[in-house]
């Protein structure tokens, strides 16, 4: 039945039973202590990440640095400066743009291969199915994070260490890429499975007697139910893309001049901060991926947690 | 095999002061219930005899606390209630009932209803978030368990009480040696040495049916009927006092089904076991059961012998239940459904719980939860229908738990087999599975 | 273990390790210009020795065995190929030669990195999987209770954490602040040793922090892990039983749950054993670690992409044989896939 077809009060009871659903989920979330702390954190780190000139002014470059080098926390750099003499408040609160931008396109990318090749291997089955099951597989064998610093250098080689692609520093996106690249797996093999569940409902055999193509039933009636999954899996696939960055970014595969989180500690450790007892280089920095990745993992759990439907009747 | 009472007996000296109470009650309602009083001296002398038979045979000495004398188990007012976000569920909700030395009792009722969780709660396998109420008292021996720790508790676990469970796949730990499991309570809670052990861990094999040298099999090498024999052999490890089969023969075909129960009631006769059979096939407990106890909704419906209640049920319900049930003496199409679905119990229903469904229901039933009544012929029922004073009923009080099971069952010497005996009718036969 | 089975896993293990190889092949090839252009980029080699690694690497040789040609069609075989050279010296051991460690063999170059990082993380590995399983099952047993909301909190804040974020702070206190432990290095560099004992105290000294960081980060994981596959176990009907018979708690844990909840554990944790070799790389940059992990930094920094290729293959084999083990030790373990 078409949307114009049918009768308005129908559509009405559709939008309640939705506002129902999402006020149940609400009420659902809401009594996860856990699920509503990380919330909570994530909203902060998105509102510094989004405005981060309003709280603490321009990214300060070595040129446009405000203090000398080193200096510990005071009342004008109030976590001190680092190597550069640039303030680190001011350096950490601009990583967070960086970080969570380059987690952010990570996942995407991440995400979007995982569910179109988990949704296809699901749905399609058969020799399709086979291989691109294989190929899950030998990702998920393979040492991905090796293969991901092996990866990221011979990509620069290819492009160019500073060549800019759309106005973003090659090396951003490379980094982005490798880890999409390498990270699929997992999420492919858990849409698959949920693909096959809804495959085999009613529904989809109504609507391949009806005639429509694999593509639309995949689109209009797989994906809306292997959705909350994707969501769910979004969320932690997110925390495991900012770990990756931070550590791809510390053992120096980042952007100097874009200092995401794992830049500034890579920084930190070049110039030995940890064995000059350098704190303030190296805590504010390391507090913001520790909390971030935490408050990603505790949301994913508590939506797998709720929205799972293998985990959903647990308690 | 059933056991009933026959003729009117005199007073009997245990039972005095009940038996004195409800004969007054009997007379005030001017009925001649006197001369239908539930009493056979016979009976109970037997019952004693028995009782004295089954417990010195015991391989293992009472519980120190142990009244020699008392009653194997007696249950009264037992309430276990769930605790959930959305308020308290009242899973049992004052059940009362008596098993003797050798009897077999079965429970039955719709799933939902409390059956298991009543069985359960003698040992206390209960969730985390079950309580047994205030006012419950569990007597083993006349050792009130309620009020024992966990770790007082796990004395009476399995040395006493065991427990077949349903399903015996997911019962028996899948990465042990059926042998280890059915020699680890006798090492652990006999503390015995592991020779002897495995040693009587293959003899209890063989007892029940499975050659000693499969042993070392695991679980998933055991067909279904043989996982469920492995799961009685280990219920007998300790030589317990009582056995409860949770639905022991659901998850099998019907063959098995009948070896099983064949297994049981001979186990039953040599070694003088007590039973409490969970099941929802009235057809397992008309064949293997001495008495029945009827449960709805949290509460006991009606209990008493099985010949009685199968052939002459008094509780709407159970003929509800009866009728529902694919008789092979009935015709196929006078198969009758219940209509409605048991009650919340988080909010159970005023009056009687049954009510909503039943095709009997009056008005008082709405507002007035029915007492329980006794008959002559031992069956309690509690339903409005059934007053005290009428047809020789009596009331009882839970009190009067212990006096209410005059017909006891009479156990032969071990290995003679058990001899029918004149039931008031023929049970209906192992119901044809549609 | 049925042979069918095994072979199953053998062979699986097999395939995995030729895409491996054949991908290891292919990015080398990929590279940009020609293999000469990066042999070129290297300052320590001369004219000569770029000749001779261009005939060991038989690059003038065409790139597959088969030769294909449209017009007129035909297929054919050709013996003499840079694929076949490849896998020739590969399976000889010779993985080539490093750009950056003044020409030697990346066998070699690799082979000094090797132990200290497997003492590393191996004994790191062995705390981790006592201390992790122990703290997992114990919290997931008494779920909800102090134990669990503690040592759950704590596992996921450490599994929150990269090496380098445990080790920075580690080396802040313990090296930098009291004092207690060195803040870099495997011995103390020129130290003059009366006695094996001493060397290997001096060594114990410098292993601690790293070791300590690279523990408390698989913790993280292992007890969270453990933790839910307790709590799945721990409403089986089969503990129910072991309830039943009462059996101790902790004997109920320890025979029913544990063996059962250790399953699919076990898989993770050989899998995460193959990775020893890896190393925990950031640990061993934090620590300046003379291990397999700085060594990648290094070759990543140098560009040194044979060095990069060595250490691939080595850690992907060393996962694949993880692999091939933790499907046998699971076969071990759980009677029903044993049949």
């Amino acid at each position: 039945m078409s949307a114009a077809t049918a009768p308005v009060d129908l559509r009405g009871e559709r939008w309640r039973l939705r506002v129902r659903n999402a006020r149940d989920f609400g009420r659902r979330y809401a009594r996860r202590t856990d699920g509503v702390v990380g919330l909570a954190i994530l909203l902060v780190f998105v509102v510094l990440a989004a405005l981060p000139n309003v709280f603490v002014g321009a990214l300060e470059t070595a040129t446009t640095a405000s203090g000398t080098a080193l200096e510990p926390p005071s009342l004008t750099h109030l976590l001190g400066t680092d190597g550069l003499g640039r303030d680190m408040l001011n350096q950490t609160v601009h990583g967070a743009r960086i970080s969570l931008t380059i987690g952010l396109l990570a996942t995407l990318i991440t995400i979007l291969l995982g569910a179109v090749i988990g949704i296809v291997s699901g749905f399609r089955g058969g020799r399709i199915d086979n291989v691109l099951m294989r190929l899950t597989d030998f990702f998920l064998i393979l040492p991905t994070f090796v293969l991901a610093v092996l990866l990221a250098p011979i990509i620069l080689d290819i492009v160019g260490d500073d060549a800019e692609i759309a106005g973003i520093k090659a090396k951003l996106i490379v980094i982005v890429v490798v880890i999409g690249l390498t990270s699929w797996a997992s999420t492919a093999r858990i849409i698959r499975a949920q693909t096959l569940s809804v495959k085999e409902r009613m529904f989809v055999d109504r609507a391949r007697v009806i005639g429509s193509g694999p593509g639309h039933i995949m689109r209009r009636h797989i994906l809306p139910n292997v959705t909350n999954l994707i969501v769910a899996n979004t969320v932690l696939t997110f925390a495991a893309a900012i770990f990756t960055e931070t550590t791809l970014a510390f053992i120096g595969l980042g952007d100097p001049f874009a200092p995401s989180w794992g830049q500034l500690l890579n920084a930190a450790q070049a110039i030995g901060a940890p064995s000059l007892g350098a704190w303030w280089y190296i805590v504010p920095p390391a507090t913001c991926v520790v909390l971030v990745i935490l408050a990603f993992t505790l949301v994913g759990n508590a939506l797998d947690d709720i929205m799972n439907p293998k985990t959903a009747g647990r308690r | 095999m059933m056991r009933m009472p026959t003729g009117p007996g005199e007073t009997g000296k245990v039972m005095e002061d009940a038996e004195q109470e409800a004969a007054r009650r009997a007379a005030e309602a001017g009925q001649e219930a006197v001369v239908e009083a539930p009493v056979d001296s016979e009976a109970i002398e037997a019952a004693a005899a028995a009782r004295a038979l089954i417990r010195g045979r015991r391989q293992w000495p009472l519980p120190k606390q142990a009244d020699p004398t008392a009653p194997l188990l007696t249950v009264e007012n037992l309430r276990t209630h769930f605790k959930l976000e959305s308020g308290w569920v009242k899973a049992v909700d004052g059940v009362s009932f008596r098993l003797d030395d050798g009897e077999a009792l079965g429970l039955a009722g719709e799933s939902g209803c409390g059956k298991t969780t009543t069985a359960l709660s003698l040992v206390r396998l209960l969730p985390s978030n079950a309580r047994i109420r205030k006012g419950s008292s569990i007597d083993l021996f006349g050792i009130d368990l309620v009020p024992k720790t966990e770790d007082q508790l796990r004395r009476y676990r399995w040395r006493e009480i065991s427990i077949v469970f349903q399903g015996a796949m997911n019962a028996l730990n899948p990465v042990r040696r059926i042998g280890e499991q059915i020699a680890e309570p006798i090492e652990v809670r006999l503390g015995l040495t592991q020779d002897v052990a495995r040693k009587r861990a293959a003899e209890l094999l063989e007892l029940v049916g499975i050659p000693r040298q499969r042993a070392a099999a695991y679980p998933h090498e055991l067909s279904g009927g043989m996982r469920q024999r492995t799961m009685i052999a280990m219920a007998l490890a300790c030589d317990p006092a009582i056995v409860i089969g949770d639905e022991p023969t659901t998850a099998l075909d019907v063959m098995v089904q009948a070896q099983i129960l064949e297994l049981l009631e001979r186990l039953r006769r040599d070694l003088g076991l007590s039973l409490i059979l969970i099941t929802h096939d009235l057809s397992v407990i008309a064949e293997t059961c001495d008495k029945t106890l009827i449960m709805y909704a949290g509460k006991v419906a009606e209990e008493g012998p099985v010949s009685r209640i199968f052939t002459a049920p008094r509780h709407p319900y159970t003929q509800k239940l009866l009728g529902a049930f694919p008789n092979i003496h009935a015709d196929r199409r006078s198969l009758e459904t219940i209509p409605g679905s048991p009650p919340d119990l988080r909010n159970p229903p005023a009056g009687c719980r049954f009510n909503p469904r039943c095709p009997a229901a009056m008005d008082i039933c709405r507002e007035v939860e029915p007492p329980e009544v006794v008959y002559p012929d031992g069956v309690r029922v509690a339903c409005h229908l059934h007053v005290a004073g009428r047809d020789g009923a009596v009331g009882v009080t839970s009190a009067d738990v212990v006096g209410w099971h005059r017909q006891l069952p009479v156990i032969e010497a071990p290995g003679v087999p058990a001899v029918a005996s004149a039931g008031v009718a023929e049970p209906p036969g192992p119901g044809s599975q549609p | 273990m049925s042979p069918s089975y095994l072979g199953r896993k053998v062979l699986q293990a097999i395939a995995t390790l030729v895409f491996v190889v054949i991908l290891n092949f292919m990015l080398f090839r990929l590279m940009p210009g020609s293999p000469e252009r990066i042999l070129l980029r290297n300052p320590h080699l001369d004219a000569q020795s770029i000749a001779a690694a261009r005939a060991r690497f038989g690059l003038d040789k065409p790139l597959l065995p088969l030769e294909i040609s449209v017009d007129p069609p035909s297929l054919k075989v050709n013996p003499d190929s840079q694929f076949l050279a490849y896998l020739q010296t590969t399976a000889s051991g010779d993985l080539g030669l490093s750009f950056e460690f003044r020409g030697e063999s990346v066998t070699e170059v690799i082979g000094v990195r090797f132990w200290p990082t497997i003492i590393l993380i191996g004994l790191a590995e062995l705390i981790a999987i006592v201390v992790g399983l122990t703290l997992g099952s114990a919290a997931g047993w008494k779920r909800g209770g102090t134990l669990d909301r503690v040592g759950n909190g704590i596992s996921l804040i450490l599994y929150s954490m990269p090496y380098f974020v445990i080790g920075m702070p580690l080396i802040i206190i313990f090296a930098a602040g009291l004092g207690w432990f060195p803040t870099s290095g495997m011995l103390s560099p020129g130290a003059q040793y009366q006695s094996p004992i001493d060397q290997l105290l001096d060594f114990a000294r410098h292993l601690v922090l790293p070791l300590a960081t690279v523990s408390l980060g698989l913790i993280g994981g292992y007890s969270i892990l453990m933790r839910s596959s307790i709590i799945e176990t721990r409403g089986e009907d089969y503990v129910t039983t072991a309830r039943a018979k009462g059996l101790k708690d902790r004997s109920i844990l320890r025979d029913h749950a544990f063996p059962n909840a250790l399953l699919p554990t076990v898989t993770v944790i050989a899998i995460n054993l193959g990775y020893v070799v890896a190393g925990a790389i950031t640990a061993e940059i934090v620590f300046n670690w003379p291990g397999l992990g700085t060594l990648t930094v290094d070759a990543l920094a140098a560009r040194d992409y044979p060095v990069l290729q060595g250490i691939f293959l080595l850690i992907s084999v060393a996962v694949i044989l993880a692999n091939l083990g933790a499907d046998l030790i699971y076969g071990r373990l759980d009677p029903r896939v044993r049949a």
